[in-house]
């Protein structure tokens, strides 16, 4: 690369690869230079750093081929286009709105774990939003047919609530029934629904020997949000009301993503008395994209590939965001320096 | 350029690029309310039809939640169809802002990232402004699960052919959290299984002392517990195999000897530096400061990793074990009390001085331990000669004479090394499998002591009725309701107690002033508290919160706008507090049969508390 070369790559370059090399080369002076003072300085000290230089310049050219090459049409790559990426944002942005309307069918895992119920105690472990309500619904549809009563708990009286109202639509009000800390509604109903900790409760009177009619027809037990029993202060309700739930009844751990599934129901299935089968999944109904968006209004995708990542190690960061985020952390680290 | 997106700003560009209904997750209540707050005075305002379709839906809940009628932050939904939701409000409020938004009558919410897990509604769009969140007074990280819980609410199925997460930078925010958070698999699950006094209480009046340990047994925490130890008994088996390559030998306990010379050496060595360079108040500490011991500085406790001199310095140093994982170097001239505690962990022979697992489990259980412990009292320092000190060593020597004697000095390092590191995982396994059940009988012990459990272990009278509080500090409020101080007491002044021993939170607000029968009843509970903390964490037993639940008891023509007004607490905490008073009281009534007088007081004090907001709700 010759001098005249080099010179002509650097004012190609994006002012904050500049100032970085500037700053590599001249120190924290670089910072407050124009561009063009910033290409003089860096061409000053190009005897010692020319392989820096050179370097920092084909990084960036790779960067901006492997851009045009990316998905979507390809976008024009000169260096005013560069800041907006109309055809990145464009496919970021692309199917965005209603769905077609489509009749309700079931998916496979939520029909598997159904029918698992049938069998034994089941876990379903799969991302918020998927639809594990229907599982209780349908689950608890069943157990009501074989006149067994249903306890449905969750971890805050605002979720209880949301579903006792959910409940009372779909059985009819005189069928369902909520207990909390301090309100019970039609407490004999065959439906329960309440908090993790009353139904431990429940379970430690029904084991000091008060009799609980609604504990010796309890058919299914459905526990909503269990990751729970990670939770420090209140974990341990959620093992105690596993442990003590009587063996007759069935148990439906519902969770959003975890990380040992299996361990949790290898764990069920060596304290229960049927063996308890694991529904998992990681993937998303709704399909998830990410963006980012700069405080001066600028949208772009988060990461290069338009899908995400399917995990950190693959993550590649959209050459925008990573140069309008490197920008941001510069700018705000500035300020606080000086300020 | 502003450090972050102004709120506004931000509404706007997601309403262009269709992004909306988005739910913002903000760091604090205060910066939710300061969104809002921003749209007073942008000049957008929602069209016509859109405002009388959130009038009509906010109309429609009034008639159940009377509380919304004139809500203050009505005005600015309606016409912005922005809104904010978070803990400071009132349940009826969250409620209508959820129904809002499933109905998609709202553009966006702002609300905070602790509330991720506790909300029912999805939108379109997430945005992500913060990579950490507040946990009591801390700032932490948004573990991937968080991060996947907040995710989650994008995308509506049936609504949205796809959703989106939209990060937007602020200061301080870490990138890479939030990467790793949408593309990472989520943290497992562990155990936090503890024994709690109810529970040791409602296991035995089920079932016979000698059932309970097969019981316990059921835990996951045990079957994690379990796994590890399997693991452990593993490595066992391979430094078994391998110390028995040593053999043979002249003698069968040819490292029990050579340990004790070395040990002998050690000491001797350390006892003569001690003697030139320690006052004897801390060369009496010394023989305590042993990996695993529980120890006191003026400000913290910690555990001792290892005790060390490091070349060309006088002063013997420990490296302390810190909570939350700190390692600190003190002097031990600065270690202020030894405590009667220690805790046998797996040592490593270079920084961090134990093995991660080992770490982590310490870290643990100094997290576990309770506020007050003893001290132990420590006798004074022997006062050898430096001669005598010299010449015992001498007598100790092993094996003069031995033909074995050069193999055994050479292999003895290593195969002692390998034989501490037995010991030591043959001990971890022991209490693996065994640590609930101790815990358990430790537990137990404690309840036999205070009278609630026979000497065979089965329920006295009183461990009968005791058995039913199951809340947190259920010991404090059983003791005082033995100690009868609760004789005479009024619905208002029992109520405010209970607030004060059911609100956990030290967030600052001012109150209204607290009569002195309530004042003297929580100096009561606190003296009881203190008396107890060997057994149990005290309460936070903050007075001030006691004169909300007592006013509103106490005088029942007070209205819930009077009651806000008398304090700078926001109106979702009043609300929380009175809600978590009544479960307290709740329990207070469950001892009908044995305490009828205070049960009855009880009663009063819930069915007053039962008004207003407080009975518009489930
Ligand atoms: N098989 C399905 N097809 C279409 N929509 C579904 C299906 N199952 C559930 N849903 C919808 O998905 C949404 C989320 O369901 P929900 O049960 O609340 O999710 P979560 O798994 O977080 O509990 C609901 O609106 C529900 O009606
Ligand atoms: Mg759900």
């Amino acid at each position: 690369m010759t001098r005249d070369e080099m010179e002509r790559a650097l004012a190609e370059l994006p002012f904050r690869l500049l100032r970085r090399l500037g700053r590599a080369i001249a120190g924290p002076l670089a910072l407050r230079m124009g561009k063009r003072r910033l290409i003089h300085t860096i061409m000053a000290g190009a005897e010692a750093n020319g392989a820096r230089i050179e370097a920092a310049i084909r990084t960036h050219e790779a960067e901006e081929r492997a851009l045009a090459a990316g998905p979507g049409p390809a976008a024009p790559a000169s260096a005013e286009h560069r800041v907006e990426r109309p055809a990145d944002l464009r496919a970021l942005l692309e199917g965005i709105g209603v769905p077609e309307p489509r009749p309700f069918v079931p998916d496979d895992w939520q029909v598997e774990a159904v029918e698992a119920l049938e069998r034994g105690d089941v876990i379903v472990s799969v991302p918020t939003g998927s639809g594990k309500t229907y599982v209780a619904v349908e689950a608890t549809r069943r157990a009501m047919h074989e006149d067994r009563t249903v306890v449905y708990t969750s971890p805050l009286k605002a979720l209880s609530n949301t579903k006792y109202t959910e409940f009372c639509k779909i059985f009819g009000p005189e069928l369902v029934g909520i207990i909390t800390g301090d309100r019970r509604d039609n407490p004999a109903a065959p439906i329960l629904i309440m908090t993790t900790e009353i139904l431990r409760n429940l379970l430690y009177d029904a084991a000091g020997g008060e009799i609980d009619v609604r504990l010796d027809t309890l058919g299914l037990v459905i526990i909503d949000e269990s990751q729970f029993l990670a939770d420090p202060e209140r974990g341990v309700v959620w093992e105690e009301t596993i442990i003590f739930c009587p063996s007759q009844a069935r148990l439906l751990l519902l969770s959003a993503s975890i990380g040992n599934p299996q361990e949790l129901a290898a764990w069920l299935s060596s304290i229960r008395p049927t063996p308890c089968h694991l529904v998992r999944h990681q993937h998303r109904s709704v399909p998830l994209r990410a963006g980012y968006l700069h405080p001066n209004g600028k949208l772009t995708p988060l990461f290069r590939t338009v899908a995400m990542p399917p995990s950190p190690s693959q993550a590649v960061l959209h050459p925008e965001a990573k140069r309008l985020f490197t920008m941001f952390e510069e700018d705000t680290l500035y300020t606080r320096r000086s300020g | 350029m502003p450090p972050s997106i102004h709120p506004v700003h931000l509404i706007t560009v997601l309403r262009q690029k269709s992004l909306t209904p988005a739910i913002v997750f903000l760091t604090s209540r205060r910066s939710c309310d300061e969104a809002l707050q921003a749209f007073e005075h942008a000049p957008d305002r929602l069209p016509p039809a859109r405002q009388e379709s959130i009038t009509a839906v906010l109309d429609e809940l009034t008639a159940i939640y009377p509380s919304l009628h004139d809500h203050p932050l009505r005005k600015i939904v309606t016409a912005c169809g922005v809104a904010a939701h978070h803990a400071g409000h009132l349940p009826s409020w969250k409620i209508a802002i959820e129904e809002l938004m499933r109905r998609g009558c709202l553009d966006a919410v702002f609300a905070t990232t602790t509330l991720a897990a506790g909300v029912d509604f999805p939108a379109r769009t997430v945005v992500l402004t913060q990579s950490g969140v507040r946990r009591d007074q801390d700032f932490t990280d948004l573990t991937i699960a968080e991060v996947a819980q907040i995710s989650g609410r994008a995308g509506r199925r049936g609504k949205d052919s796809v959703g989106f997460a939209i990060v937007t930078p602020s200061p301080y925010m870490d990138l890479g959290i939030l990467i790793r958070g949408l593309t990472g698999r989520p943290e497992p699950v562990d155990s936090q299984f503890i024994i709690t006094y109810p529970m040791v209480l409602n296991l035995l009046k089920a079932h016979p002392l000698d059932h309970i340990q097969s019981i316990l047994a059921k835990s996951f925490a045990q079957y994690q517990m379990n796994a590890q130890a399997v693991h452990l008994e593993h490595r066992i088996e391979k430094l078994h195999a391998k110390l028995e390559s040593y053999k043979p030998r002249e003698c069968s306990d040819w490292l029990t000897q050579w340990s004790a010379y070395d040990h002998a050496t050690r000491q001797t060595a350390m006892k003569l530096q001690a003697r030139r360079h320690h006052p004897p108040e801390v060369r009496a500490r010394l023989p305590y400061l042993t990996p695993g011991r529980v120890v006191a500085f003026p400000r913290f406790r910690g555990i001792v990793l290892r005790r060390y001199r490091s070349r060309g310095q006088r002063h013997e140093m420990v490296t302390i074990l810190r909570k939350g994982g700190v390692m600190a170097e003190s002097p031990v001239a600065d270690v202020m009390g030894v405590i009667d505690r220690t805790f046998d962990f797996a040592p490593a022979p270079a920084f961090p001085w134990a093995t991660p697992e080992a770490l982590a489990w310490l870290t643990q259980q100094l997290e576990d331990l309770p506020k007050h412990l003893p001290l132990l009292t420590v006798p004074p320092a022997p006062d050898e000669g430096e001669g005598e000190l010299v010449k015992s060593l001498g007598d100790l020597f092993p094996c003069p004479t031995c033909p074995c004697r050069p193999t055994c000095g050479k292999e003895f390092k290593a195969a002692n090394t390998m034989k501490q590191e037995w010991l030591h995982h043959t001990r971890t396994v022991q209490s693996l499998r065994t640590g609930i059940w101790h815990k358990f009988q430790e537990r137990a012990d404690i309840l036999q002591d205070l009278g609630y459990l026979d000497p065979a272990f089965k329920l006295t009278a009183d461990g009968e009725w005791a058995r039913l509080i199951r809340i947190d500090f259920s010991l404090l409020l059983t003791e005082l309701i033995r100690t009868q101080a609760f004789h005479a007491v009024t619905p208002a002044t029992l109520a405010g107690l209970m607030a004060c021993i059911a609100y956990e939170n030290d967030r600052p607000a001012s109150f209204p002033r607290i009569t002195a029968a309530l004042a003297n009843l929580v100096a009561t509970a606190r003296r009881m508290a203190e008396a107890l903390a060997p057994y149990d964490d005290p309460p936070l037993l903050r007075a001030d919160v006691g004169g909300l639940a007592e006013r509103w008891v106490g005088d029942t023509t007070v209205t819930w706008a009077q009651l806000c007004r008398s304090t700078s607490m926001a109106e979702g905490d009043i609300y929380r507090l009175l809600s978590r008073t009544l479960e307290y009281l709740s329990q207070v009534h469950s001892l009908q049969a044995t305490h009828p007088d205070l049960a009855t007081v009880a009663a009063e004090a819930l069915s007053r508390i039962r008004r207003g907001v407080l009975e518009e709700l489930p």
